[in-house]
């Protein structure tokens, strides 16, 4: 009774596995005021309810649980470890397959790697993995002058609110690791080849976090989410292939304010080149 | 005329009405001629054996294979009554060969092929011609003192599997070595354009190579915090020395060759003596990883590059920092002594009176993040004048042997060749798919060599 671990007094008949995460997290918050092994399965009960309406899940770090059994989120994760301690990146790019597929396109070999850029982004990441990695060491030993964060479309079960929240504490713990780096936010695309929820979610999360953010130093917001919808409320193939992801065109379309807002950012505090002949 | 073949005829014909309008010559094109020339022969085969049609000459012997490549290609597709249309057409009884299999699809890949290899080599011509006609010495009237790396390239030498960090030449045999992120060291002949050996034994990037005066040691330094010498003779690791406590960046022989010279992101310089192995010396005083350390040709000074945005100039005997470069406002990537031939041009371009010999030197010249070259004179510690034009960082610099040109690589991809009398930039090359990573100049014959991120080497031939 007095083991404090939650899998010996679970008072539902839950699976410590599926409830593991959260219920690790709860541990680490509570477990400063509260000693575990004082807690009763009722109070553990009441606190996971109360927790689950209070806390958004967008804004713990959490890791990717291993679903498929071949470890390569965590091995990306690793790499991109090795590639901080190795290059000397003046921007870079985090997010979920959005920034991910960048990296395979015309536009990144053009004009992205040129600006020596790394790319950190991993498909299918929701804003909290990205916490995980960034409070994990992605940003550690580099000092970028940008960093371009586009996550959140993946955070299917949450509201708005929550995403715009997690997004913001995604700038908070950049700024606390990169107190230098200006940060740049693309928009959240939208998606989906008719109008639907999702979309709408989407484009909610815009208008918070430019209401939030507009105000902060060093911090951007670009909009690529224009152009994408047809007059008719549909998105065309030839720009989402799959109504989610990028083609090559989408790509040059949502990236191009991107690339002119860092090359402006880049070149800032470089004197002018004298393009007047000399003598 | 059967009922397919009729149609098979109209059909061609009229695409072949329609590609008439265009002017390439595809596979498509082709078979559809192939098509009407069989169909219309009353009108098109008159000539006898060899057809002139559209401006290329169709041989009659080749249409044989032809027919039986198309013959195979129906009857592998089930087209059975275009095949029997077809085979009764141009005399093929019986069954189709076993050897046509797949002949057509073959053909029509390599004739793609073979139009990539013409285009490419299109290009190359007209870079050549354009050199040509912009008056390039001929290879008869080169001048060891006048001749810069001039497009196209010689060779692409491809093979490393990581970007190339660094390229030297051997100073006597026509061999240059090359070093790669991939861990690995490669040797290639730079005349022939041949691949010899791969040199293993590093287990992170190699970052730097230097060969000693005679071409018979080499001494390579990696991020795997070592420094190997090899024997080149028989290609051997002799010796692994161990000592910094980061990522070795840069590597040099003194003259004599009996010291290496190396710095570390550890921000650290360290002599080492050949013979044990051990260090001798360590110089400190960089602030910041330090990228680059290159020995004066008398074997006096060392000067050293760094992240901290400086160039330190150190007397080797008593590591004694002698004097600290500062005017670039980027990282410091990589820098070069003068040789005495250049003395002249560098005192012209300075604005000093030649006869009164101004500056003195030794000079250096240095490339930088802040995408610029500049060219010191460590014995006063000023900077002399500034090359401004590449558009990105600067990665690799070099003096031309005759002393009148600065050659120098970077991440825009390009290499530049500067006049250095007149501070300008004389010829850009655009070198590579990706960052210029370094790049050397032989000193007696005509070729430069340059290392990307692009994975490739490439050798430039000088006029």
């Amino acid at each position: 009774m007095s083991t404090g671990s939650y899998e010996d007094h679970c008072p539902f008949d839950c699976d410590p596995v599926q409830f593991g995460r959260t219920i690790l997290d709860l541990k680490s918050a509570v477990a400063d005021a509260v000693h575990c092994s004082v807690i009763c399965g009722c109070i553990w009960g009441f606190v996971i309810l109360y927790v689950n309406e209070s806390m958004n899940p967008a804004t713990i770090p959490t890791v990717v649980e291993d679903l498929q059994g071949d470890g390569r989120w965590i091995s990306m994760h690793k790499r991109f470890l090795i590639e901080t301690k190795e290059k000397e990146p003046d921007v870079v790019f985090i997010g979920d397959s959005l920034i991910q597929r960048l990296v395979h396109t015309e536009m990144w070999n053009n004009f992205f790697a040129p600006m020596h850029a790394l790319n950190f982004g991993i498909g299918g990441d929701q804003i909290q993995n990205v916490l995980w990695r960034i409070e994990n060491g992605e940003l550690d030993n580099i000092s970028p002058k940008v960093v371009v964060v586009l996550v959140g479309t993946n955070n299917f079960n949450c509201t708005a609110e929550q995403i715009a929240e997690g997004i913001m504490e995604l700038v908070r713990v950049i700024r606390e690791k990169q107190p230098d780096a200006y940060i740049v936010l693309p928009t959240l695309l939208p998606r989906g080849q008719n109008p639907n929820p999702l979309r709408e979610r989407n484009a909610e999360v815009n208008k918070l976090v430019h209401s939030k953010v507009s105000a902060m130093p060093k911090c951007e917001i670009v909009a690529i989410d224009k152009g994408f919808i047809q007059p008719d409320g549909t998105i065309s193939h030839h720009d989402m292939h799959d109504y989610l992801h990028l083609t090559n065109s989408g790509y040059s379309k949502a990236f191009e304010p991107v690339y002119e807002l860092l090359l402006q950012l880049l070149s800032e505090g470089e004197t002018e080149k004298d393009l007047t002949p000399s003598e | 005329m059967s009922e397919a073949n009729a149609q098979i005829s109209s059909v061609a014909f009229s695409v072949i009405v329609w590609r008439y309008s265009t002017s390439d010559f595809t596979p498509e094109n082709f078979i559809c001629c192939r098509l009407i020339v069989q169909y219309k022969p009353e009108r098109y085969r008159s000539h006898g054996q060899v057809t002139h049609f559209r401006g290329f000459t169709c041989n009659w012997g080749l249409w044989i294979v032809v027919n039986k490549a198309i013959a195979d290609y129906l009857s592998s597709n089930g087209y059975m009554d275009a095949l029997e249309a077809f085979k009764k057409e141009a005399d093929m009884p019986g069954e189709v060969e076993r050897k046509y299999g797949g002949l057509l699809e073959k053909k029509w890949t390599s004739v793609i092929r073979l139009q990539k290899k013409v285009m490419e080599l299109e290009s190359k011509l007209s870079e050549a011609e354009k050199e040509f006609i912009e008056g390039a010495p001929t290879r008869g009237k080169r001048s060891p003192t006048e001749w810069i790396p001039r497009p196209p390239e010689k060779y692409c030498l491809s093979g490393h599997r990581a970007p190339v960090t660094k390229v030297i030449f051997h100073p006597v045999f026509s061999v240059m070595v090359s070093a790669s992120e991939d861990a690995t060291l490669k040797v290639w002949d730079f005349e022939t354009g041949e691949y010899e050996k791969s040199l293993k034994g590093h287990t992170d990037s190699v970052q730097d190579i230097s060969f000693d005066q005679t071409g018979k040691l080499l001494v390579s330094c990696s991020a795997d915090m070592t420094i190997k010498l090899w024997d080149f003779q028989n290609y051997e690791c002799i010796k692994t020395m161990h000592g910094h406590d980061h990522n070795v960046s840069s590597v040099t022989f003194m003259p004599g060759g009996d010291f290496v010279v190396s710095c570390s992101r550890d921000k650290t310089i360290k002599m080492w003596e050949v013979a044990t192995g051990y260090c001798v010396k360590t110089f400190t005083g960089h602030r910041e990883w330090v990228r680059m350390v290159r020995v004066s040709p008398d074997g006096s000074l060392i000067a050293s590059c760094s992240n901290d945005q400086t160039i330190r100039v150190w007397a080797a005997a008593s590591k004694e920092c002698k004097v600290e470069l500062r005017d670039h406002d980027h990282v410091v990537e990589c820098i070069a002594w003068a040789p005495d031939v250049a003395s002249s041009a560098i005192n012209e371009a300075a604005g000093a009176d030649n006869k009164k010999g101004a500056h003195a030197g030794p000079f250096l010249a240095s490339g930088s993040r802040d995408k610029t070259i500049k060219v010191w004179d460590v014995g006063t510690g000023m900077c002399l004048f500034t090359l401004v034009g590449h558009d990105n960082w600067v990665r690799g610099v070099v003096f031309h042997p005759g002393g009148k040109f600065i050659v120098s690589a970077s991440d825009d991809k390009s290499l530049r060749v500067w006049d250095t009398r007149n501070k300008r930039c004389q010829k850009t090359l655009e070198a590579h798919q990706h960052f210029c990573t370094s790049l050397d100049f032989h000193k007696t014959h005509p070729y430069v060599i340059s290392g990307s991120v692009d994975q490739t080497v490439k050798v430039w031939e000088c006029r």
